[in-house]
């Protein structure tokens, strides 16, 4: 057990992917065993995230390398406080996401394509899990093109008219996205001759007086490339359609988790590997504090407006992410830690969201806001799940929430910048217009016609939504839990 | 339609680039090429098969279960070769220390695992390529 111990950095990423290719076969002569196999690889995942989370608190951050070839040569895995932040968000959402998806996915899907899905799920996690660990420029651009890749597919595998035309601009758009990270690795890896990130940031300060403009335009790369793919405001176009027409469990999982990667990702190359003192000089983080703050309360208008109840929880992600860009643009160490925190507790509220959304349309069919009134009284389970939700998704205190938001308000004073205070007042206010009337009418609207109920719901289904329900108030009334480990990231971050 | 000099020169000249694929593959730690490229053009010959020939034949050559077995294949057996190491004492993917034989550089049997690998990503290649142009040619239908 000892001598396996070392090599879970690995485990955890090729278990998810080894199970993904073998899914393909299962699926064609052995249909029953694709459920088990996939669930069985994530919560194997999981569990290893949790394993590893004690073995960083008890020993600190540590690596793994690749075939045995040290740092500068070999690709590095590094475990430290922030990746496995990571890696328990991912892995633990993930897993009940999927625990959902084993039932809504026979209603929603053609019955040979499931198996396919099953295969697209755990590549897009493997994905995922690696671009949380890895230390290396280019595993990186693999693991973000395998990502775009598979996020594409399980948006298209619904194969109507919207889902192809959604997906096929997300292609588009996340191809450029690529291609800006790719040049901008190649730009540092021009200047500072390494692709590892520590060998990077210590090459970087030399490099910076040697050829300021290459590594500008590095950065500018790595902001388009990573925006684009965030969905950071103004290059979010792509989002709201895709993540409005995929089917229920792939809206969770790409707007719970797919953009916070890259969040996570862009917080590794400008916290962990460009020097702070580079935004003295280039005004970068100026920048991203205005896309989103800007992100934050458009987002949130956009959403008001909406009259499709997964176009208007695509939108608000739309302003979520902008949180999440604010904490890591102010450069503060409690606004960092509440974009951190943020990431974490969005992918809780909106993977909730979504699925709760995907269990209304799945038991009624309805998806239009307006006819959702009086379904409170049909769905008491199904709607109260979503109410917590709203509530977090406005801040109200006992919620996740509201801790990120604080966090957030507080890194905003400390740096001086009390216009950020506002924007965050603000939009939780248009957080409200948005959420609670959802919320009011389904418990004391009356519709004109009442809504039927077509399907009970299966436990499958309603077991994630009581488990993230249930993990949003006791991590917003207990906040220790995850905030001990944030803290540590960024305290890790910040060095 | 089956035209005579079509297929007589694709009765020709398939072997040939048939072994030259096989060629560029094993061959993938010596010089320039690899799986990939070598995958890709074994690929191409079943596809110009399919072409010159009829698509009915063509399929029947690979079918479909044949090459979905291929694909998840030499995609799971690069990631098992991986463990080779662990089991070993090394790390994930090592080489020389999960026990593979170096051999003598520039022969045809060394670099260990290298060569394994590239016998994987090519049958992974080939097989995606033809699953790709059938499936592009059959439409709607899936497998």
């Amino acid at each position: 057990m000892t001598a396996l111990a070392a090599h879970v950095p690995a485990l955890v990423v090729v278990n998810l992917l080894m199970c993904s290719y073998i899914m393909p076969v299962l699926a064609r002569w052995k249909k029953h065993l694709c459920i088990p196999v996939a669930l069985g690889s994530v919560s194997f995942s999981f569990i290893l995230s949790i394993f590893l989370t004690f073995q960083v608190s008890r020993q600190g951050a540590f690596s793994y390398a690749l075939g045995g070839w040290a740092a500068p040569w070999g690709i590095e895995f590094v475990v430290d406080h922030f990746s496995v932040f990571m890696l328990l968000t991912l892995t633990g959402v993930g897993l009940l996401i999927l625990v959902y998806a084993t039932e809504d996915l026979i209603h929603e899907l053609k019955q040979d394509v499931v198996g396919w899905y099953y295969t697209l799920y755990l590549l897009l996690m493997g994905s995922m899990v690696g671009l949380a660990l890895t230390n290396d420029l280019f595993n990186l651009f693999v693991f973000v093109e395998i990502c775009a890749i598979a996020s594409c597919a399980i948006i298209s595998i619904k194969e109507n008219r919207e889902c192809i035309e959604a997906s096929l601009k997300y292609l588009i758009l996340s191809a450029v996205g690529s291609g800006g990270m790719l040049l901008g690795i190649a730009m540092i890896y021009m200047v500072t001759g390494n692709l590892n990130f520590t060998y990077v940031t210590e090459a970087l300060p030399q490099a910076f007086e040697l050829y300021p403009r290459n590594i500008m335009v590095a950065m500018s790369m790595f902001t388009a490339g990573i925006g684009v793919k965030a969905a950071l405001f103004p290059l979010h176009v792509w989002l709201p359609d895709a993540h409005s027409s995929a089917p229920s469990p792939s809206s969770a999982i790409l707007s719970g988790l797919v953009i916070k990667i890259y969040a996570a990702v862009f917080i590794k190359i400008f916290l962990r590997m460009f020097p702070w003192d580079v935004y003295e000089t280039v005004p970068l983080m100026t920048i991203v504090l205005i896309m989103s703050s800007v992100g934050i309360v458009v987002g949130s208008m956009f959403a008001i407006v909406q009259e499709d109840i997964k176009k208007m929880l695509a939108y608000s992600s739309v302003a979520q992410i902008g949180y999440v860009f604010l904490g890591i643009g102010l450069l503060s160490q409690n606004g960092t830690l509440g974009g951190i925190l943020h990431i974490f507790n969005h992918a809780l509220m909106k993977s909730m969201l979504f699925m709760s959304a995907g269990a209304i349309i799945y038991s009624t069919g309805v998806r239009r806001i307006s006819d959702l009134k009086g379904i409170g009284t049909k769905m008491p389970l199904v709607m109260s799940v979503f109410s917590i939700g709203a509530f977090s998704m406005v801040g109200i205190p006992m919620t996740n929430g509201f801790i990120s938001k604080w966090y957030l308000a507080i890194g905003a004073l400390d740096v001086d910048k009390p216009l950020y205070v506002a924007v965050i007042l603000l939009s939780s206010l248009l957080n409200g217009v948005y959420y609670l009337p959802i919320v009011v009418n389904a418990f004391f609207g009356e519709g004109k016609e009442s809504v039927t109920v077509h399907h009970k719901l299966p436990w499958k289904m309603t077991l994630p939504l009581i488990i993230l329900a249930s993990a949003i108030i006791i991590t917003g009334i207990f906040p220790k839990l995850m905030l001990g480990l944030a803290d540590k990231a960024v305290m890790f971050l910040l060095n | 339609m089956e035209d005579l000099i079509l297929t007589m020169i694709v009765r020709l000249i398939l072997p040939f680039i048939q072994i030259y694929g096989y060629y560029i593959i094993i061959h993938g730690h010596l010089s320039p090429g690899g799986g990939f490229p070598g995958g890709a053009i074994i690929g191409a010959s079943m596809i110009l098969f399919a072409l010159a020939f009829n698509l009915k034949e063509g399929s029947n050559k690979i079918s479909h279960d044949t090459s979905t077995l291929l694909e998840s294949g030499g995609a799971f057996g690069f990631a098992a070769l991986g463990f080779l190491g662990v089991f070993m004492g090394s790390n994930y993917l090592s080489n020389r220390a999960a026990g593979f034989p170096l051999g003598i550089p520039g022969n045809l049997i060394s670099s260990g695992m290298i060569f394994l690998i590239s016998i994987f990503i090519g049958v992974k290649v080939a097989s995606t390529f033809i699953t790709l142009f059938f499936n592009l040619v059959e439409g709607k239908t899936h497998d």
